[in-house]
């Protein structure tokens, strides 16, 4: 046998066993995880897996945990039990990371391959390789010999030229290994995005409020601003590519840059910076941030969307609760009369802007004249959009310490008042849309079968008949037809893709 | 691991059973009267937030604590010995005053049990202070280290016996001592105490936005 006849045969060895290297990744929760998973695939594609929908056909699998619910914890506990039974059949690997309190992180221990934070992602190809699997970036042709290369480390940056990383959508993603120290290290690590018009930056990691029901403190840790020339460069790449909505991440956006203590803008400088990079750039797109907390909530922040056209009307404002005494104990550091400002501040400077909010129902010690205080709140701010949770203990959070007082059907019941509150105030402001022309950006096909599915710039949702999917990530105008409490319907005036601002 | 948030001991202060005050090497860790930092035993995974009590300008770094009976990291922290390597995050938190504010205004102070924490740091800090400190305790033994402040400045309100400047609840005392609507106001301690206080306050025409609360869960 020819030597090329067996480094063709080696080479199709290697082929099939590229084909079964697969990852499937579960990531629970919010933004900030789906955000932090693209930079996990990122890592896994510049080790040569590619993802599986299927968990059964994977070598790797991994969760982004959750800890905001037990729920969701119990989920990473019985998809873990799940796993470790197919690992009686075949060779794989198993890793969890994202939001773990200290004491599940002890017990995922014994149960998961490995267990990192965030901050250690770009280890992961170290890791992988110390647990004695071949990974397909391992595997090299050099003069015909399979040779593994060395695993990266901290501090081997230089090593980042062994990996190939790959885009699913076809958007330069590489794994740079800056020498850093923790969360640094992980956001320059380039993200796999996931749709090539609508992505999320995040701007920071942690939180320093220590609300009294969430225990995000004490698994992402305190706030850390990321350098504001990465976000900005990150952002005109987006935009540069053809992405038409971004959205800024973090556990309290606002209080961006005051860790750094002089040494980063503040969040009002860091949105100026956007817009004017907005109003240079001719590209029409759309910038929003999520979340805010009050308490850093000032007026320049709401002035300086206000002053630029790709800073979306659009507000997420949590309020968790409408009453002053239940804020103390969810330990909110801020009074309804400072929240009542910022609403007052958004309806004049922005009277076009839409207003979403989260609020709990049910928080421990709860009485119906403080949840009555929530319903008028609701009543006064006329949100468009509540997220409204009943609450739950969150193991590890301050108030999982007191009793959860409040009835589960009491709960229930204010969380059906306050959703028909929400939708008494949404359906008149979607109303008043009918017959006007809005500008939106389509997301993809409906439920409904021929039509397609748009967000406004307030991301009130609109859908409209249409059977042509290059829209898809588009920004047209639709004059609209009707209004339903959540959502509107509207009819195609006019496709200018190319329209500038 | 980083060794920058250690923190070696530097001694323990038993002042109740319970009570107790750890003073650290401080190690350049600047923080404003009335933050908190997050504590544990160095290398643990558990730690928990604890008031800074010592002042702005002390060479060290103090923490007051209670025991609590079915705590972790209180009964950890309570046997730590001269030496031991603490670990803390830190500092965090808003419960500090304006510093334009330091020399002009009028405060009150208002703490139950260990939430006196914070206010012996301003305290301590600001001696230029103009303020007044209720602080509620069972008994006077529970009065932590009362003679560090200036006497016409402190007011022990004990509620289980009479031995303190006034028998019964801080709220008792703020009903028959009414607020100021001049005073900036500051509360720490139990939840419960703080709501009382606050509709106390609100009666008694105190502008919400001068109430400011820490409250210790």
């Amino acid at each position: 046998m020819g030597l090329r006849h067996a480094k063709t045969i080696a080479t199709r060895r290697i082929h099939k066993r590229l084909k079964l290297m697969k990852y499937h990744i579960i990531s629970l929760g919010c933004q900030m995880n789906q955000s932090d998973t693209e930079r996990v695939k990122t890592v896994l594609h510049s080790m040569g897996y590619s993802p599986t929908d299927d968990e059964h056909e994977a070598s790797i699998l991994g969760v982004i945990a959750c800890s905001v619910r037990q729920k969701a914890i119990d989920k990473v506990y019985s998809r873990i039990a799940k796993w470790n039974r197919l690992k009686n059949r075949k060779n794989l690997i198993t890793f969890v990371s994202g939001c773990i309190l200290p004491s599940d992180g002890e017990k995922f221990l014994k149960l998961f391959d490995l267990v990192f934070p965030m901050s250690e992602l770009p280890d992961l190809p170290q890791m992988v390789s110390q647990y004695g699997i071949v990974t397909p970036s391992s595997l090299q042709f050099f003069s015909g010999e399979i040779v593994k290369p060395q695993p990266v480390t901290k501090d081997s940056g230089a090593q980042a030229g062994i990996l190939q990383p790959v885009s699913i959508k076809g958007m330069p993603a590489s794994l740079k290994l800056n020498p850093g120290v923790d969360i640094d290290r992980f956001w320059h690590v380039d993200p796999t995005y996931s749709s090539d018009f609508e992505a999320f930056i995040p701007i920071q990691n942690g939180c320093d409020k220590f609300c009294s029901f969430c225990a995000v403190p004490y698994t992402r840790g305190r706030e850390v601003s990321r350098p504001s020339a990465e976000i900005i460069g990150e952002l005109k790449q987006l935009v540069e590519n053809g992405c038409k909505s971004i959205t800024l991440l973090g556990q309290n956006v606002n209080s961006y840059g005051l860790d750094k203590k002089g040494q980063e803008v503040s969040f009002t400088e860091l949105l100026r910076l956007v817009g004017q990079y907005g109003d240079a750039s001719g590209h029409e797109f759309w910038v929003y941030f999520t979340s805010p907390h009050p308490r850093d909530m000032t007026d320049d922040v709401i002035e300086v969307i206000a002053q630029y056209r790709c800073l979306a009307k659009q507000i997420h404002l949590p309020v968790q609760s409408g009453d002053d005494h239940v804020l103390l104990r969810m330990n909110r550091k801020h009074s309804m009369e400072k929240y009542r400002h910022i609403m007052h501040t958004i309806r004049t400077l922005l009277p076009d802007a839409t207003v979403f909010t989260d609020i709990i129902v049910g928080f421990t010690g709860e009485t119906d004249e403080q949840f009555e205080n929530t319903r008028k709140a609701m009543e006064v701010f006329k949100y468009n959009m509540a997220y409204i949770a009943q609450y739950s203990v969150r193991p590890g959070a301050a108030s999982s310490r007191w009793e959860d007082d409040v009835p589960a059907d009491v709960k229930k019941a204010r969380y059906h008042i306050l959703s028909q509150e929400l939708l008494k105030h949404s359906l008149p402001f979607n109303r008043q849309l009918v017959g006007k022309t809005v500008r939106v950006l389509v997301r993809g096909n409906d439920r409904k079968q021929g039509y397609l599915s748009a967000h406004t710039e307030g991301r009130i949702v609109v859908r409209f008949a249409a059977d042509d999917n290059s829209l898809i990530g588009q920004f047209i105008d639709l004059r609209i037809t009707s209004a339903t409490p959540l959502s509107v319907e509207g009819e195609m005036v006019a496709v200018d893709v190319e329209k500038l601002i | 691991m980083s060794t920058d948030n250690i923190h070696p001991l530097i001694g323990i202060r038993h002042l109740t059973e319970s009570a107790y005050v750890l003073r650290m090497e401080r190690r350049g860790l600047s923080f404003r009267a009335g933050q908190h930092i997050l504590l544990g035993k160095a290398g643990s995974i558990h730690n928990r937030e604890y008031s800074v009590y010592s002042g702005e300008k002390d060479d060290f770094f103090e923490v007051l604590i209670r025991e609590v009976d079915e705590g972790l990291v209180s009964k950890q922290l309570k046997k730590s010995i001269p030496g031991d390597q603490l670990q803390l995050e830190g500092p965090l938190g808003f419960f500090t005053i304006e510093p334009e504010l330091i020399a002009s205004a009028k405060f009150l102070f208002v703490a139950t049990g260990t939430g006196i924490a914070p206010f012996h740091s301003m305290a301590g800090s600001y001696p230029q202070l103009n303020y007044t400190l209720l602080h509620g305790v069972r008994c006077a033994s529970e009065a932590y280290e009362r003679s560090f402040y200036a006497p016409k400045r402190h007011r022990l309100c004990a509620s289980a016996e009479k031995t303190g400047d006034f028998h019964g609840r801080v709220t008792d005392y703020l009903r028959r001592h009414p607020a100021t609507a001049d005073m900036h106001i500051y509360l720490c301690g139990n939840f419960d105490m703080i709501k009382e206080v606050f509709d106390i306050l609100e009666q008694q025409g105190v502008p919400s936005e001068q109430v400011h609360a820490e409250v210790y869960f």
